[in-house]
C-alpha cells in the first residue's frame, strides 16, 4: 500500500466507507432534528387539545352539562388518552356521563374504525375506549383483536370484551387462559375480574370437565378470583397424584370440610405440598393440629418450617395457647429458632 | 510484491476490516433495537394509566450491598422504601463497613436485632447480626464480615423471602416505578430468569429526597462523554442483544433475577470483579447446557440513575476494573462459546464480546499504532492512512449518533435544543481522543487481568453535587 492512491480499489473502498459513514451521520442528524421538530409540534397540538377538553370533561365528571365543542381530527388521540385516563380512575355516574359525552362526539364509531385499521398504538387505545364504553357493536372486532399474537393488544381486547359482555367473554376467554400457561396470572385475573361473577360461574362449570393436566392452572385462576370450588372438584384434586394439582388445590382450601385431606398431606414426600398443607392448617386447623404443625417445625425444608411456625402462631392465637409453651416443648434447635423468628415477626407487625 | 509489502497489506486490511466489522456489528444491533423501541413507544401511554394492583404480581426482594456508604445510605434506602410496587422488601447488607454505615442505619430506621432463622443456601462470610426496622416492616439489615459485593449479594439472597430479587447499588437513584417496569417481562413470559434496566448518568441532574427531579447534562467533559457512552451501551448494545436472547450483561446497578435460577447456578462468585456479568454469562451457560427454555431480557426504560466519575483517575480505574471483570466473566465460562446448545449466546454474543470487547482494545490500539508507524516509515501511503482514519473515526461517530437517534425516538429525556446540540458535539469529540484513551485503559485492564491481582470493592470518588438532600 506504500504507493497506493485512491485509484487502488481497496483504498477507495475504505475511503468511501468512511465517507459513507459521515454522510449517514449527517442524515441521522437531520432525522434527529426532524423527530425533535415533530415532537414539539405534537406537544403543541396535544397541549391545545388538553386545554380545550380537560375543563369540559372535568365539568362532566362533577355533574355539569357543558356545551360540547367540535372534536377536531387532530385532537382525537389526545382527547382519547385524556378520556381513557379519566375513565380508568372513575366509577358510577361520573364514568357513565363521560361515556355519554364520548358517544355524543362520535368517539365510539371512530374507535371501532381505529381498532380495525389504526396503527398499533391507536388499536390499543381504541380497545381501551371501547371497553370503557361497553360498546356491543365492537364485539366482533374485539374478538378478532383478542386472537392476535400481539399479547398487549390481545389482553386489552379481552379486557374490553369482559366489560362489553361478561358472560360471553368468560365463556370465550376462560378456556384460553386455562390452556395457555404463557399468560401471567395477574393479567388473567385482571381481565376476568372485569366480569367476576360470570367468570366464577364459568369456572365452576368448567372445572369438573377439565383433564388433570389443566387443573393446576384452573385452580390458580380460581384462587386468584376467590371462587368457591365445588366440593367434588376440591376433594378430587386433594386426592391427586400430581404435585402441581395438590399444591394448587391446597391453596384453595378455605373450609374445614377438607381438614382430613389436608392433615394427610402434611406428611407428603414433596416439600412444596407440605408447605401448602401447613398454610392450609393455619387457615382451617383445629386445636389438635398444633401437634402436626409442631412436627412440621422440624422439617428439613426452611419454607415448611417457616409456614408451619406462622400457622402455629395463627392457631395458637385462635385457641389461646401460649406459643412460648409450644417452644419450650421443642427439642429441635431449628424448630425453636424458627418459632422464635415468627414470634418476633408477629411482635413487630 | 515482496513479503514485507504483503505483511503490511495484510495487517492494514485486517485492521480496517476489524473496524468495519466492529462498528457494523453494533449498527446491526442498533437496527434491531429500532423495532423494539417503536413498539415500546406505542404502548407507553398504557403505563400512564392508573394501575390497579391485584396482589398477584411477583413480590421482590431488593438487595442493597453497602460498604462505607454512611453519607448516602439513609437517603438511598428511604427512596427505595417509596418505590411503587405491590409487595417488596429491602435488605441492606452491611459488608463490614469501616465507617458508620451501620450506625446510620440503626439510627435512621430504628433497627432492632432480630432472631432470624437464617437460611444458608449460598456460602458467605459470617453473618454477625440481622436487624429489622421498627419503622418499616419490610426493611432488614444484615451485618456481616467483609467479603466483597458478590458475597454481600449472596448473603442477601439467603435472607430474601421472595421469588425475585433485585440487586441495587447503594448509590443508585431509582425511578419510582422502576420495579414495575423491570418485573414486567417476568409477568409476560414465565421463562424469564433475569431482566436488566437502563442506567443513565445522573451528573447534571437534580435529585431530591432520593428521587430524580430534573434531568440535565453535566458540565464536566468526562461525565458528558459517559452520557453518550451510556446511551450507546444501553439503548442498542443491550437492547439489540436482548431481542435475540443474547444479552450477556446486566448492570449490577439495577437488575432483577429469579432467585431459584440464581441459586441453581451457584449464586454470585465472590472471587471476581465483574460479578454481575459473570453470573449472567454462567446462567446462560448452565441453562443452555440443560436445554432449559429461558430468557434474559432488557428493559429500555430509564429506571436507574448513577453518578459517573468526573475525574480522570477514578474514570480510568473504573474502566480498568470493568475490563478485568469482562475478561474474568468470559474466561470463567469458555465452555459457552460454540457449545452444542449454545444458541445465540454461545455462537454469536460470546464470540462477539470476545472479538470486539475482550480483545478489542488490543487490536484497536495495535491498529492505530501500526498505521501511524507504517505511515511515518513510508510503508503505507498517506491516502491509505487517511482512509483508515476516516473509517475508524467516521464509523465511531455514526455509531454514537445512532445512539442519540434511538434516544430521540424513544424517551427524549433531554428536552432542550441546546442539550441536543451539546450531545451532538460530544459525539464528534469523543471519537477524537476519548474513545482511544478508553481503549488504552481497557488494555491496562487486560494486562491487570493477565497478572491476576486480587478482587476488591471498587472505590469511587463521589462528588454528589447534583444531590439535594431533603430532611425527613
Amino acid at each position: 500500500l506504500a504507493h497506493n492512491t485512491l485509484s487502488d480499489p481497496f483504498v477507495a473502498a475504505a475511503f468511501w466507507t468512511g465517507l459513507g459513514a459521515l454522510a449517514l451521520t449527517i442524515l441521522l442528524s437531520l432525522q434527529i432534528l426532524r423527530l425533535r421538530l415533530a415532537l414539539r409540534r405534537n406537544e403543541r397540538v396535544e397541549a391545545r387539545a388538553l386545554a380545550k377538553w380537560r375543563p369540559v370533561l372535568h365539568a362532566v365528571v362533577v355533574g355539569e352539562a357543558p356545551q360540547l365543542p367540535v372534536l377536531a381530527a387532530n385532537e382525537r388521540l389526545p382527547f382519547l388518552k385524556l378520556w381513557v385516563h379519566l375513565q380508568a380512575s372513575l366509577r358510577g355516574e361520573a364514568a357513565d356521563a363521560l361515556a355519554d359525552v364520548a358517544r355524543n362526539l362520535g368517539v365510539d364509531a371512530s374507535a371501532r374504525a381505529m381498532l380495525e385499521r389504526g396503527r398499533r398504538g391507536e388499536r390499543l387505545l381504541a380497545a381501551l375506549t371501547l371497553g370503557h364504553l361497553r360498546d356491543r357493536q365492537a364485539w366482533t372486532p374485539l374478538l378478532r383483536a383478542a386472537g392476535q399474537p400481539d399479547n398487549a393488544l390481545a389482553l386489552t381486547a379481552m379486557w374490553a370484551m369482559a366489560r362489553v359482555d361478561g358472560q360471553a367473554a368468560a365463556d370465550h376467554i376462560l378456556p384460553r387462559f386455562i390452556e395457555s400457561g404463557d399468560w401471567a396470572l395477574s393479567r388473567v385475573a385482571g381481565v376476568l375480574q372485569e366480569a367476576a361473577g360470570a367468570s366464577a360461574e364459568a369456572l365452576q362449570r368448567l372445572l369438573p370437565t377439565l383433564p388433570e393436566t389443566s387443573l393446576p392452572r384452573a385452580l390458580r385462576i380460581a384462587e386468584a378470583l376467590r371462587v368457591a370450588l365445588p366440593a367434588p372438584v376440591l376433594d378430587g384434586a386433594l386426592r391427586s397424584h400430581h404435585v402441581d394439582v395438590l399444591v394448587a388445590a391446597l391453596r384453595n382450601v378455605a373450609t374445614p370440610d377438607a381438614l382430613d385431606a389436608v392433615r394427610s398431606l402434611a406428611g407428603h414426600a414433596n416439600w412444596q405440598v407440605r408447605v401448602q398443607a401447613a398454610r392450609a392448617l393455619g387457615r382451617i386447623g383445629e386445636r389438635t393440629d398444633v401437634e402436626t404443625l409442631a412436627e412440621l417445625l422440624g422439617d428439613r425444608e426452611w419454607w415448611v418450617r417457616y409456614r408451619a411456625a406462622q400457622a402455629l402462631a395463627d392457631l395458637a392465637a385462635l385457641y389461646g395457647e401460649a406459643l412460648e409453651a409450644v417452644r419450650a416443648r421443642l427439642s429441635d434447635r431449628f424448630a425453636a429458632d424458627m418459632l422464635a423468628h415468627v414470634m418476633a415477626e408477629k411482635e413487630l407487625a | 510484491m515482496n513479503w514485507h509489502t504483503a505483511i503490511v497489506n495484510f495487517v492494514t486490511w485486517f485492521v480496517m476490516c476489524y473496524f468495519v466489522a466492529l462498528n457494523g456489528g453494533y449498527l446491526l444491533l442498533n437496527l434491531m433495537s429500532l423495532r423494539t423501541l417503536r413498539r415500546r413507544g406505542q404502548e407507553q401511554f398504557l403505563d400512564d394509566l392508573p394501575r390497579a394492583y391485584l396482589g398477584l404480581e411477583p413480590p421482590v426482594s431488593i438487595l442493597v450491598p453497602a460498604y462505607n456508604e454512611e453519607a448516602t445510605i439513609a437517603a438511598s434506602i428511604r427512596s427505595m422504601l417509596q418505590l411503587t410496587y405491590s409487595e417488596f422488601e429491602v435488605i441492606v447488607v452491611n459488608d463490614g463497613s469501616k465507617d458508620g454505615t451501620l450506625d446510620v442505619l440503626k439510627r435512621e430506621f430504628a433497627l432492632l436485632p432480630f432472631p432470624e432463622a437464617y437460611r444458608r443456601q449460598l456460602a458467605t462470610k459470617d453473618t454477625r447480626q440481622i436487624y429489622r426496622s421498627t419503622l418499616h416492616p419490610n426493611l432488614r439489615v444484615i451485618d456481616k464480615a467483609n467479603g466483597g459485593k458478590a458475597d454481600s449479594l449472596n448473603a442477601g439472597i439467603n435472607a430474601s423471602r421472595y421469588p425475585l430479587f433485585c440487586g441495587v447499588d447503594a448509590d443508585s437513584i431509582l425511578e419510582r416505578d422502576s420495579l414495575v417496569k423491570v418485573t414486567e417481562p417476568f409477568l409476560r413470559d414465565p421463562t424469564v430468569v433475569a431482566t436488566g434496566g437502563t442506567v443513565r448518568v445522573a451528573n447534571g441532574c437534580e435529585v431530591s429526597g432520593g428521587f430524580l427531579t430534573k434531568v440535565g447534562l453535566p458540565r464536566n467533559i468526562w461525565a458528558l462523554f459517559q452520557v453518550v457512552e451510556y446511551l450507546r451501551a444501553f439503548l442498542f448494545g443491550r437492547l439489540g442483544w436482548s431481542n435475540i436472547n443474547g444479552m450477556l450483561i446486566i448492570s449490577g446497578a439495577f437488575g432483577v433475577f429469579r432467585k431459584d435460577a440464581v441459586i441453581a447456578a451457584g449464586g454470585y462468585r465472590p472471587d471476581t470483579i465483574g460479578e454481575d456479568m459473570e453470573l449472567v454469562v454462567r446462567m446462560h451457560r448452565l441453562l443452555r447446557a440443560k436445554g432449559q427454555p429461558y430468557r434474559v431480557e432488557f428493559v429500555p426504560d430509564p429506571v436507574c440513575w448513577t453518578e459517573a466519575p468526573e475525574d480522570f483517575r477514578t474514570l480510568k480505574n473504573q474502566r480498568i476494573r470493568w475490563q478485568r471483570g469482562l475478561a474474568e466473566s468470559l474466561t470463567a465460562n469458555w465452555r459457552l462459546m460454540f457449545s452444542r446448545n449454545g444458541g445465540v449466546p454461545g455462537w454469536l454474543a460470546f464470540p462477539f464480546l470476545m472479538a470486539f470487547e475482550w480483545l478489542g482494545p488490543l487490536i484497536e490500539l495495535g491498529g492505530y499504532a501500526f498505521m501511524i508507524v507504517a505511515f511515518f516509515t513510508g510503508a503505507i501511503s498517506w491516502q491509505a492512512f487517511a482512509a483508515f482514519m476516516l473509517v475508524a473515526v467516521g464509523l465511531g461517530i455514526l455509531l454514537s449518533a445512532s445512539g442519540i437517534l434511538l434516544e430521540e425516538m424513544s424517551f427524549h429525556i433531554y428536552p432542550k435544543g441546546k442539550q441536543l446540540l451539546v450531545l451532538g458535539l460530544v459525539v464528534l469529540l469523543e471519537n477524537l481522543g476519548y474513545r482511544q484513551l478508553n481503549s488504552w485503559w481497557r488494555l491496562v485492564g487486560l494486562y491487570r487481568w493477565a497478572t491476576q491481582k486480587e478482587a476488591a470493592w471498587g472505590t469511587m470518588k463521589r462528588k454528589g453535587t447534583w444531590q439535594r438532600e431533603t430532611s425527613q
